[in-house]
């Protein structure tokens, strides 16, 4: 069972999936500078009306392993810990300890 | 080097993006593109946590499955054994005077 924080990780990134489009049509409108300035201010306040869990920028990338949020090498989605574990186990494939 | 005229290297322009079908847009406006030129982010971002699969969610599949969670069973058998010897989860309070944070000593 994975942590509150990726619960809600996964609850935004959903959220954001399912909005992604209408979101983006707004932006695309209140981003115009060729359309009457009332227009793309109506676009900016629906913006604004759409919820937390709908922007690009409350998803972060957390460890697949443990859900931590930091030190997260993003290459496999892991913690710098889990990383090193992981690669001691031999269980990520082209990853060894560097040695010469 | 001959300095070429304005007139002709907007026309330049304007038949280079007729050619390869891209906007001609001499002044830089802002016109919002990027936002539908750029491509959904959503699908892939779903995908970042691995599926797993929990005795909850087997028994939900199509199939009609029943497995005994005994992990979920334990806890819950130690959640009764803890009631039975006074352990449990206090009371909720009905009130704001009864909470415990109004009662504490400062």
């Amino acid at each position: 069972m994975p942590n509150a924080r990726v619960l809600r990780d996964i609850k935004a990134r959903h959220g954001v999936n399912a909005n992604e489009v209408l979101r983006r049509a707004y932006l695309y409108v209140a981003r115009n500078q060729t359309l009457p300035a009332q227009v793309r201010f109506q676009a900016q306040l629906q913006l604004n009306t759409f919820g937390r869990y709908t922007r690009p920028t409350t998803v972060k990338n957390r460890c697949i392993e443990t859900g931590r949020g930091r030190g997260v090498i993003s290459e496999f989605g892991l913690t710098r810990f889990q990383f090193r574990l992981k690669a001691l186990a031999k269980e990520l494939p082209g990853v060894h300890k560097a040695s010469w | 080097m001959a300095a070429v005229a304005p007139a002709r290297l907007a026309a330049l322009t304007r038949m280079r993006c007729e050619i390869f079908q891209t906007a001609y847009n001499p002044t830089s406006v802002r016109t919002g593109a990027k936002y539908l030129r750029a491509r959904l982010r959503g699908p892939s971002m779903i995908r970042y946590y691995p599926d797993e699969l929990t005795v909850a969610h087997f028994n939900r599949m199509p199939g009609g499955f029943k497995i005994q969670n005994w992990e979920e069973y334990q806890r819950l058998a130690d959640v009764e054994e803890k009631k039975r010897r006074g352990k449990g989860v206090p009371k909720k309070a009905k009130s704001k005077a009864e909470s415990r944070r109004m009662s504490r000593k400062r």
